[in-house]
């Protein structure tokens, strides 16, 4: 690894000297990155990218690795593709917070807990991860040595794609297992309209007014919000369809604009062969759908909930 | 224009293209393409009987499309001459037009483009710039959303001869926009598309937002920016009395706008960077203030009268600041946007200047020119001979060579602006340069390398870069080696290989060959020959065995000083790493076989004198040499 500890070089050419964390000169601060940013959007008002490369350009070390910016990005770079400068933000944000953690300096994010008992060490979580956050290491257990997952804290976004993924139920992330899940899935029947469950993620209803809309549709409409598609469990879904409701409609984000970069991307693929399986058990019937929205289909989500529940009228008289 | 046309001694060719350019400065030979309109402009008077009853209506291209024309038409109600057109991509040919015309006969079908030769003193380049075409920005949704708009849609709805007659309504439903949004610098200032300032674009978007202000004084103005610059006299006051006006100036480039699918309002995102936060704020219109360009076709514009282009499309000027109005070729000028982007005043004073640029070839009798020119020994040519070659040819970035199989070439004197490429590429040494004859360049470097030749590095350099960054290193006071011996020639082109070897002969410890950077050349595409010529060298050398680093070659400009020195010293560092004897061993290991490269140089007229002279000079210079010491 390279020597950023001399005193000789100011925190910029440390940040440059570190692959992805070039072109920093290059911001002529124009707020492009921040005006496109999901997580100033939705998290945390103070997030702010340039003002980030600022600092850095500033040597103003303590204040970069204490700022939000550093440790909220997920890299999804919606940034990236329209920065003027062709500044790769993520990045270099991703170099700032390699000097943090390297400073001593620790992520403030909820991140996924394995449970060791249950590992089996496959090594599918280190496989499904975008953030090479989980890696398999000896450890000795019950007076044991065995092979098991350990998630670096500091790289987990707590996206819940590992979660989703693991064979064994042995990662977690608090308040999206499936058993809080389920306890969501009690929408009451109301005067025969079908009953559907729409799975959102966090990130893809861009507008303040989609998501008021969403939480505005009568009982039958069921909203559970997760991190990321990535989450979706096939068995979420069958669970689902087994508790007496009609439909599940998943919402993710739009092709490339994934807030954790391949959430939607495992889930299509998840999805596309769960529809694959219940139409070889005739349970098919389009009654799972995923819909990708981007962040300029504002107005999306009602022609998509409409749709469905339109679908799912006609698929229940048929019945 | 009108007056213009009018005008005795002006002769206005509209819809008209250059085809061909012949011949050199004040002797212009101009083919022109008259393109057909399928109208007789003498008979044409206008009346316009003929597009109402055309069945035919198309988009109309001076509109944007906003509005629709006949296939027969005239582009727009200021055309000159006022002749109309048809559009033979969307005519049916059913011939109502022909009998509207009836008496007058000015529509003939059977017309054909017509190409005339013309004779001209010099050539004025007026070609102007294109808009840059903001739907490759998906994140403005240009294209998509229906009332977002550019700003020269926005020139047309706001115009009284307009599509609209001047009401500046949305496109989606026709309302009158109560909240509009400009934004600033789309695709310019931006590395994905353009990465320059397109210069005119903030007075533009001020003169947009006043101009709506005073129309519609109840109209809520938001200018988005990054930079507003006013840098020319009376703008900043501009700016100032637009503020005053009321008009909102934002300053945070927008990252997205989303449509609200119901009313066709528009949200734009953007920081504000004096609140220090993000605002979203909804408009019932935007507009794009897009980026210049240059022309579609640029490139054949300029290979049809053999001007250069600077890095993005613009034709360069022949030096930024001493002839801005000049091209590399004598004779024709440059006017307007076409040479970067510039504002009306820039543009007005720019034309008007070429304009008397133009006017002094036109009334000059005698064309004076460089002296620097290359000339052809016949006697050595082997094309003269019979043989096939025309390298000459090939070199020459003005077409200033008249090649013909079998005979000498023919150079035109008042084309050849002296760069000496030919002079280098000439395998037989046929050619040489007034000035700088290889006798001359040969007595050069026999005299600087007259003694201890493996302790010098001999630099090329060219006149116009890499010359000028030596002496910036001189007065920067950058110090590098002494031991590095200048050799000026006027382009890279004109160094020749036989220079090269004859210097490794003659026992150089080290050789530059510098030049311009390929972008700055002055003559065009001088460097290029000459960089194909080092690169070709750098191989050969490799191939055999001579110490890496002792034959560099780097392209250095008038500002980079500083590298020169660098270079020099790097140079310098080379031949101290290698031991004194080896080098000497190597000098004269690679000794028969330069002498053997460099033969045919030793055949050239003269070289034999200048030897002697130079000869000459290094004995006085040795007898001088204990007294100095």
């Amino acid at each position: 690894m390279a020597d950023h500890s001399s005193q000789a070089q100011t925190f910029a050419d440390q940040v440059r000297a570190i692959p992805g964390g070039e072109h920093l000169e290059r911001c002529y601060s124009c707020g492009t990155c921040v005006s496109k940013c999901m997580i100033q959007q939705k998290v945390e008002p103070e997030y702010n990218p340039r003002r980030l490369l600022r600092m850095v350009m500033m040597d103003m070390r303590e204040e970069a690795f204490e700022s939000p910016t550093t440790w909220l990005c997920s890299a999804c770079d919606l940034c990236y593709p329209a920065c003027p400068q062709e500044i790769h933000i993520s990045e270099v944000i991703g170099a700032v917070k390699q000097l943090a953690v390297e400073a001593g300096y620790e992520s403030p994010l909820e991140t996924v807990s394995v449970d060791e008992s249950l590992c089996s060490g496959c090594g599918i979580c280190v496989m499904t991860c975008p953030y090479e956050a989980p890696h398999l290491v000896e450890k000795e257990l019950d007076g044991v040595m065995d092979r098991l997952s350990e998630v670096d804290a500091n790289k987990c976004m707590g996206c819940g794609i590992c979660v989703a993924a693991c064979p064994m139920g042995a990662i977690a992330r608090p308040g999206v297992a499936n058993e809080d899940i389920r306890a969501q899935l009690d929408a009451p029947r109301r005067n025969g309209a079908p009953r559907m469950v729409t799975f959102v993620c966090d990130w893809c209803l861009r507008a303040d007014a989609d998501v008021t809309l969403l939480e505005s549709y009568p009982e039958n409409v069921q909203v559970v919000h997760i991190p990321c598609t990535g989450r979706i469990d096939p068995e979420m879904a069958l669970m689902a369809l087994g508790s007496d409701i009609d439909g599940v409609l998943v919402c993710g984000c739009a092709p490339g604009e994934c807030h954790y970069q391949r959430g939607t991307v495992v889930s299509s693929c998840k999805i596309g062969l769960l529809n694959r399986a219940l139409d070889q058990m005739n349970m098919g019937d389009g009654r799972v759908r995923f819909v990708q929205i981007g962040t300029q289909d504002r107005g999306r989500i009602r022609s998509e909930v409409d749709a469905m529940m339109e679908h799912l009228v006609s698929w229940k008289e048929a019945e | 224009m009108v007056d213009a046309s009018r005008h005795p001694k002006v002769d206005v060719r509209t819809f008209t293209e250059v085809e061909r350019v012949e011949g050199f400065v004040g002797n212009f030979k101009v083919q022109l393409r008259e393109k057909s309109r399928f109208v007789y402009e003498d008979r044409c008077n206008g009346c316009g009987e003929c597009a109402e009853v055309c069945p035919i209506e198309v988009p109309n291209y001076f509109e944007l499309s906003l509005a629709p024309r006949r296939a027969i038409d005239v582009p727009m109600s200021q055309s000159v001459p006022l002749v109309y057109n048809v559009d033979m991509d969307s005519c049916i040919e059913c011939y109502k037009c022909v009998e509207a015309c009836g008496e007058l006969d000015a529509i003939d079908f059977s017309m054909e483009d017509e190409f005339v030769w013309e004779d001209v003193g010099s050539i004025v380049v007026a070609t102007g710039f294109d808009h840059f075409d903001p739907t490759a920005m998906s994140e403005y949704g240009y294209g998509r959303f229906p009332n977002v708009i550019t700003a020269i849609e926005m020139e047309r709805l706001n115009n009284s001869a307009g599509p609209t007659a001047g009401e500046l309504i949305r496109p989606s439903d026709g309302e009158i926009p109560e909240r509009l949004a400009i934004i600033n610098c789309v695709g310019s200032r931006d590395k994905r598309f353009n990465p320059s300032c397109s210069n005119f674009c903030c007075m533009y978007s001020i003169k947009n937002a006043v101009l709506l202000k005073q129309t519609y004084p109840d109209i809520d103005l938001s200018v988005y920016y990054m930079d507003i610059r006013t840098p020319s006299k009376g703008y900043e006051e501009f700016y100032n009395r637009a503020r005053e006006m009321g008009i909102r100036f934002i300053q945070g480039r927008p990252g997205l706008i989303t449509e609200d699918p119901d009313t066709g309002n528009l949200y734009v995102e953007s920081e504000d960077r004096d609140l220090g936060r993000v605002t979203e704020r909804e408009y019932d219109m935007v507009m794009l203030n897009q980026a210049a360009v240059p022309q579609p076709d640029v490139d054949s514009i300029s290979s049809v009268l053999n001007i250069a282009q600077s890095p993005g499309g613009w034709f360069m000027e022949y030096h930024p600041k001493l002839r801005p109005l000049d091209t590399p070729t004598d004779g024709v000028f440059l006017a307007g946007a076409c040479q970067g982007p510039k504002d009306i005043p820039s543009s007005v004073a720019q034309g008007s200047g070429a304009a008397a640029r133009a006017g002094r070839v036109v009334h000059a009798d005698e064309w004076e020119i460089e002296p620097v020119i290359a000339a052809v020994w016949e006697d050595r040519c082997i094309s003269a001979q019979g043989k096939k070659c025309g390298l000459c040819e090939r070199a020459c970035p003005y077409g200033a060579i008249e090649y013909e199989e079998g005979k000498a070439p023919n150079i035109v004197t008042a084309k050849c602006h002296g760069c000496g490429g030919c002079v280098a590429e000439c395998p037989q040494n046929a050619m040489t340069q007034m000035h700088f004859t290889d006798a001359q360049i040969l007595a050069q470097m026999q005299t600087l390398l007259a003694d201890k030749p493996e302790e010098k590095i001999l630099a090329f350099r060219c006149h116009w870069c890499s010359y000028g960054g030596a002496d910036l290193a001189g007065v920067s006071h950058f110090e590098y080696s002494s031991n590095e011996r200048g050799l000026r020639v006027m382009c890279s082109a004109r160094m020749d290989a036989d220079f090269i070897y004859e210097a490794f002969r003659l026992g150089a410890g080290a050789v530059l060959f510098s030049g311009c950077h390929e972008q700055d050349c002055h003559y065009i595409t001088g460097q290029r020959v000459g960089a194909h010529r080092a690169k070709r060298l750098l191989r050969r050398f490799e191939r055999m065995g001579m110490t890496p680093g002792r034959f560099r070659v780097e392209w250095i400009s008038a500002a980079e000083g500083e590298k020169y020195a660098r270079v020099i010293n790097e140079m310098q560092e080379v031949l101290d790493s290698i031991p004194r004897e080896e080098l000497l061993e190597e000098i004269e290991e690679l000794r028969p076989d330069m002498a053997r490269r460099a033969r045919r140089m030793r055949e050239v007229p003269q070289i034999e004198e200048a030897s002697d002279f130079a000869e000459e000079i290094a004995e006085a210079h040795r007898a001088r040499e204990p007294e100095a010491v």
